[in-house]
């Protein structure tokens, strides 16, 4: 019995100290053939049938005590021999890692487009989408622009040849569209492309985009309309964006609206991207005109509602600082890889 | 329009800086800006030189005592004029001068300055000036120097929305000021004649003249014009002619009616006659250009021929100039959309036609006639010996009826009744209160007013709209962007292909038509009235677009150009969505740890097809032989897009004349969006249980005709993927076409074929006898034999 004690501390003992090769020689020095347990086995036969159980089992025992520690000893000793492989392998992180292809890029002006539609789905608009080309009778007329208005010197404008259509000049024929197909309340917002006939510079292009807005229910009211436009700019600007409503005209709103932000640049002080005045205009708005209810038959004394549109490349240039409309349209990789 | 900022002052009284002035403006909806400063100084104060001694350690500066009358300062100061006994002007610390200079107290070579003497540069008076600016001995000190300066002006620059043609006049801004500040406008007393009649008489012969007015002033003196009026005419940005023309112009920017005066001994019987231009007519106007009249164009016109074009310009023939002793001087009021037209045709517009254009008040023609007569007498002498007023409509003020209630039902908050009545009283409208109604008589010149709501407008307007509350944010969404604008199938597209390293673009809609006839494209809309030759046809495919885009990027030294776009493009079917991309060049850019061979793989017809067949969302989508390429493809390199039983792209190489200035080959796709457009990109297949069990796996090599098409070998293999059960997976992994080794018009391929069951462990022999099922079949069906 002390021997069976003595000798699995004994092992214990030479086990916790071993390494790979002292630990094979120590399995069999207990375990094997010739090993001091193996031989205490052996020896049974010269004992009571009591002593024969006992001892044998607590033999048994701690064969298999000895054989678990050098199984865990082992492990160990794996572990620590691929730790310490580990500590000399070291890659340099600094040299290039590769993907089979360059990095990807999407196009500001979608991207803008995506975003804005993103804020207002959240304020609970859907969106729509119009053809680009119209016809006088939707991109002037139900619009309360008369052929004659000289609002429409402010639409240069491509007409079809041989054909009554024409390249709509804003998303503004989205509203009427919107109107004629659904019935109130109407939330939607109307993003896409729209042409002017105009010299191209700096800041114009013959396309360009815009997103146009509307809202039509009972009760609908200017405040509405400011708090919801408030709620867009500081969701897509920020929060602490400071904004200013000034009146303005357009034919299809009444009372009219240009918003205003406080320059992101300056912080209102005043520089070149503001023109000095701290104050950068963000998008035109307004109550819908009754005439334009009226041109959609809708009865413009129980319903009444708000339009907005905003420029999506005036919006992109300022949040990205570009400075000329025209890089959208060359799609330089040099440009477009930065976004 | 430019805005002198004293002339307002004689209209309407107020006590703001120009630039609170352009504030207040844009606030009202009035864009208004300062462009040049007459003063702007808060701070700066007259002020007497009390003593001047030389600067402790600077020869050229010196150490002056100032007082302003309640304090004194020691200023440092670097002119040579100056001297004791002085007035000067006193910019104080805090001062912020013309260029947002701003006054410190800074310490000049050791000894601290109390504020800066100043010259009149440094004031914004001139572009340059010499020393200290030295005011007048007699000037009081201690007062704001704005006060003691005569003939100082600030400019304004202001943008007028088109409704306001009223306010295309010094009278009509004070008016809105006047509204905002609650103040009356004063208008120049003027003294009124009795009218006489001109003795040959005015005839009115087209309804397209409303009113017209003329008189006749004899004896004038036509000579340069006094200078207080030449320099008002410059702050407006006015050539000054002569005293007669310049007092039209005056009058003009003063009160908004544009004036002509004729010299009436230059027409003839000294008749005037006001009707549409006859066929082919023609004049020469002041601009000495001639312009060819047509009917529905008014003019003014004596015995003989038109004198004018009605409220676009006069003719040159019949104007003042330094002989004429004898003038008639018109003032008159022309149909707007008959004004606007015959401009827009004539390609002509003037001060005159714009303000015309956009509507004059009925009031104001007489007022502004003898308003310019008055002048004239006073200037140029003579005697204003008749005048005439004519006119084809009998004029009525409108009346539009405002319903308080409906007032907050639009804006969405209440406003007193006392507050709309103030504003609309000093708006110049009429009030006739009846119950909850206001009827309201609209002045004569605000011809934008024309409904109830356009009451309400101004209401909220000349309230201010910072004035509007807003409400708590009626809604709690939280923001998330959300991809909604695009089409599900689109967003899979440029995600996908994103993430492979292409770019996306915007191309113009517009082409040139040689642009498209290059690849064999027509074009399906002309534009009628393009501007440039860039913008003669509407696109109808982007592959134009998308090609220049590629050739820009090839000529920057880009290696790869993969990039897409999706948009509207016109054809023969009317306006349609597509989708399109372009790859070329290298697929992978040099790695150290590539081979040089793997580095120098292009885009070719199978890598650009194998993209497509990956961003592809649904297995709906089937790449199938295309039988009618585009005319830009390689015959022999494309394909086609098949979905739900129609072609809906076509993918491949562009023909090879297409791209011989550049060094690969150029890969290209475009598809329809439309017939996709509403499809469900989630697939809605049900889950499979996978087999537990080993995958075996076998090569094998067949040879074919190299004729075959490859898909008859497909179908084969699939056939008998359906009908064994244990062939799952198949794939070409090598195609060998040595014909030195195979035999002439033969080619290799190999396929790794991997079986499997779903219920137990394949042994070796169920799959030799699949594969040979496979390979029997390859040989009855197609002749393909096993590779020996």
């Amino acid at each position: 019995m002390e021997d069976i004690r003595k000798i699995i501390s004994e092992a214990k003992e030479k086990i916790k100290n071993a390494n790979v090769s002292s630990l094979e020689n120590i399995k069999t020095e207990y375990l094997g053939k010739n090993g001091a347990l193996t031989q205490i086995l052996k020896s049974l036969s010269s004992y009571s049938i009591e002593d024969k159980k006992r001892i044998g089992s607590q033999a048994n025992n701690a064969k298999s005590a000895i054989e678990t520690e050098i199984e865990s000893k082992k492990e160990d000793l794996k572990k620590s021999f691929l730790d310490e492989k580990m500590r000399s392998e070291r890659l340099d992180y600094s040299k290039s890692f590769y993907f089979p292809f360059s990095k990807g890029s999407f196009h500001p002006i979608i991207q803008t487009i995506q975003d804005i539609s993103g804020v207002f789905k959240s304020l609970g608009f859907a969106v729509g989408e119009g053809s680009e080309i119209e016809t006088e009778k939707y991109n002037f007329e139900a619009l309360n622009i008369p052929e004659s208005h000289p609002a429409r010197d402010t639409h240069d404008t491509f007409y079809l040849e041989g054909l009554k259509t024409l390249l709509r000049t804003h998303t503004s024929p989205g509203q009427i569209h919107a109107m004629e197909k659904n019935k109130p309340p109407i939330k939607v917002i109307v993003p896409g492309k729209v042409y002017r006939n105009e010299a191209s510079d700096a800041t114009h292009f013959s396309t360009f985009h815009q997103v146009e807005g509307l809202a039509v229910d009972e009760n609908i009211t200017f405040v509405d309309l400011k708090t919801m436009l408030a709620d867009f700019i500081h969701k897509f600007f920020g929060s602490d964006i400071d904004i200013r409503f000034r009146p303005s005209h357009f034919q299809f709103t009444e009372p009219s609206v240009e918003v205003d932000m406080r320059c992101i640049f300056c912080k209102g002080k005043g520089c070149r991207l503001c023109k000095s005045s701290g104050w950068i205009e963000i998008l035109g708005c307004g109550m819908v005109h009754p005439n334009v209810l009226k041109a959609v038959n809708y009865d413009s004394e129980k319903y009444t509602g708000y339009a907005f549109g905003l420029g999506v490349e005036r919006i992109t240039m300022f949040k990205y600082g570009i400075d000329d409309i025209r890089l959208f349209y060359e799609n330089d990789l040099r440009f477009l890889k930065q976004f | 329009m430019k805005i002198s900022y004293n002339l307002l002052k004689k209209f309407v009284d107020f006590e703001l800086s120009p630039k609170d002035l352009a504030s207040l403006l844009t606030s009202i909806g009035i864009e208004a800006s300062v462009i040049s400063q007459g003063y702007d100084w808060a701070n700066v104060v007259t002020a007497k030189v009390l003593d001047v001694q030389k600067h402790p350690s600077a020869n050229k500066l010196s150490l002056c005592k100032v007082s302003d009358g309640a304090k004194e300062y020691s200023i440092v100061c670097g002119a040579k004029n100056i001297a004791s006994g002085q007035t000067v002007p006193l910019a104080k610390i805090g001062a912020v001068l013309p260029g947002n200079f701003e006054i410190k107290k800074p310490k000049i070579r050791g000894v601290e300055s109390e504020g800066m003497i100043c010259s009149e540069k440094e004031l914004g008076l001139k572009e340059e000036s010499q020393g200290i600016f030295v005011l007048d001995d007699k000037t009081k000190i201690g007062l704001p120097l704005e006060d003691v300066l005569d003939g100082i002006d600030s400019i304004l620059e202001i943008e007028i929305t088109t409704n306001r043609g009223d306010c295309l006049s010094h009278l009509g801004i004070a008016r809105e000021i006047g509204a905002k500040l609650r103040k009356f406008v004063s208008i120049a007393k003027v003294k009124v004649l009795k009218k006489l009649p001109l003795l040959n008489g005015i005839e009115i012969e087209s309804n397209l003249c409303k009113r017209y007015i003329g008189s006749v002033i004899s004896n004038v003196k036509v000579g340069p014009s006094p200078k207080w009026l030449t320099d008002i005419l410059a702050k407006s940005a006015i050539r000054s002619v002569n005293n007669i023309v310049d007092i039209t112009n005056f009058v003009m920017i003063e009160l908004g009616q544009p004036l002509h005066a004729f010299d009436l001994n230059k027409i003839s019987s000294k008749n005037i006659v006001v009707r549409e231009a006859n066929e082919s007519e023609k004049i020469t106007a002041l601009d000495a250009k001639e312009y060819k009249l047509e009917p529905g164009m008014l003019v003014i016109s004596d015995k003989q021929k038109p004198i004018a074009i009605a409220g676009v310009m006069g003719g040159e023939f019949s104007g003042v100039d330094e002989k004429t002793e004898k003038i008639f001087l018109e003032s008159a009021i022309f149909d707007a959309d008959s004004v606007r037209k015959t401009s827009k045709k004539l390609n002509l517009s003037s001060d005159s036609s714009y303000r015309f254009e956009r509507g004059l008040g009925w009031d104001i023609t007489e007022l502004a006639l003898w308003r310019a007569a008055n002048l004239i007498t006073e200037i140029a002498g003579g005697k204003q010996e008749s005048i005439e007023d004519l006119h084809t409509v009998k004029y009525e003020k409108t009346k539009v009826s405002l319903r308080i209630g409906r007032v907050s039902k639009i804006l969405g908050y209440s406003v007193e009744e006392n507050e709309i009545s103030e504003i609309l009283k000093f708006l110049g409208i009429d009030l006739q209160p009846k119950d909850e109604v206001i009827v309201c008589t609209i002045p004569s010149w605000r011809n934008d007013i024309k409904i109830e709501v356009d009451l309400i407008e101004e209401i909220a307007r000349i309230k201010g709209y910072d004035a509007i509350p807003t409400l708590k944010t009626h809604t709690d969404y939280s923001y998330t962007p959300n991809n909604s604008y695009l089409t599900v199938i689109v967003e899979e597209f440029r995600t996908k292909l994103n993430d492979l390293g292409f770019s996306e673009t915007l191309n113009c809609s517009f082409l040139e038509i040689n642009e498209l006839e290059k690849f064999g494209l027509k074009y399906y809309y002309k534009i009628a009235n393009p501007i440039s030759k860039e913008n003669e046809v509407l696109r109808s495919s982007l592959l134009p677009g998308l090609f220049k885009n590629l050739m820009l990027n090839i000529s920057q030294c880009a290696e790869t150009v993969t990039l897409f776009e999706h948009g509207k493009v016109f054809d023969n079917i009317g306006e349609k969505k597509v989708f399109a991309a372009i790859m070329y060049g290298k697929v992978w850019h040099e790695w150290w740890k590539w081979t040089q061979q793997k580095v120098n793989h292009s885009f070719d017809f199978y890598f650009g097809g194998g993209i497509i067949n990956n961003i592809l969302p649904s297995q709906e989508f089937m790449i199938v032989e295309n039988l009618a390429p585009s005319s830009y493809f390689h015959i022999g390199k494309s394909a086609s897009l098949f979905f739900r039983g129609k072609v809906v792209g076509q993918f491949g190489i562009l023909k090879p004349s297409l791209t011989t200035d550049i060094k690969d080959e150029v890969f290209y796709f475009e598809m329809d969006l439309d017939p996709v457009e509403n499809m469900c990109v989630k697939k809605n297949n049900f889950y499979k249980a996978y087999s537990k069990f080993p995958v075996v796996k076998r090569d094998i090599s067949v040879t074919a005709d190299k004729f075959l098409q490859f898909a008859k070998i497909e179908k084969v293999i699939k056939n008998v993927m359906k009908s064994g059960g244990i062939l799952k997976e198949y794939s070409l992994f090598s195609v060998y076409n040595d014909e030195s080794k195979l035999g002439e018009g033969k080619v290799s391929y190999s396929f790794r074929l991997s079986y499997k069951n779903d219920d137990k462990t394949l042994s070796d022999k169920e799959v030799n006898n699949d594969v040979s099922v496979l390979l029997n079949k390859l040989d009855s069906q197609l002749g393909v034999k096993l590779r020996q």
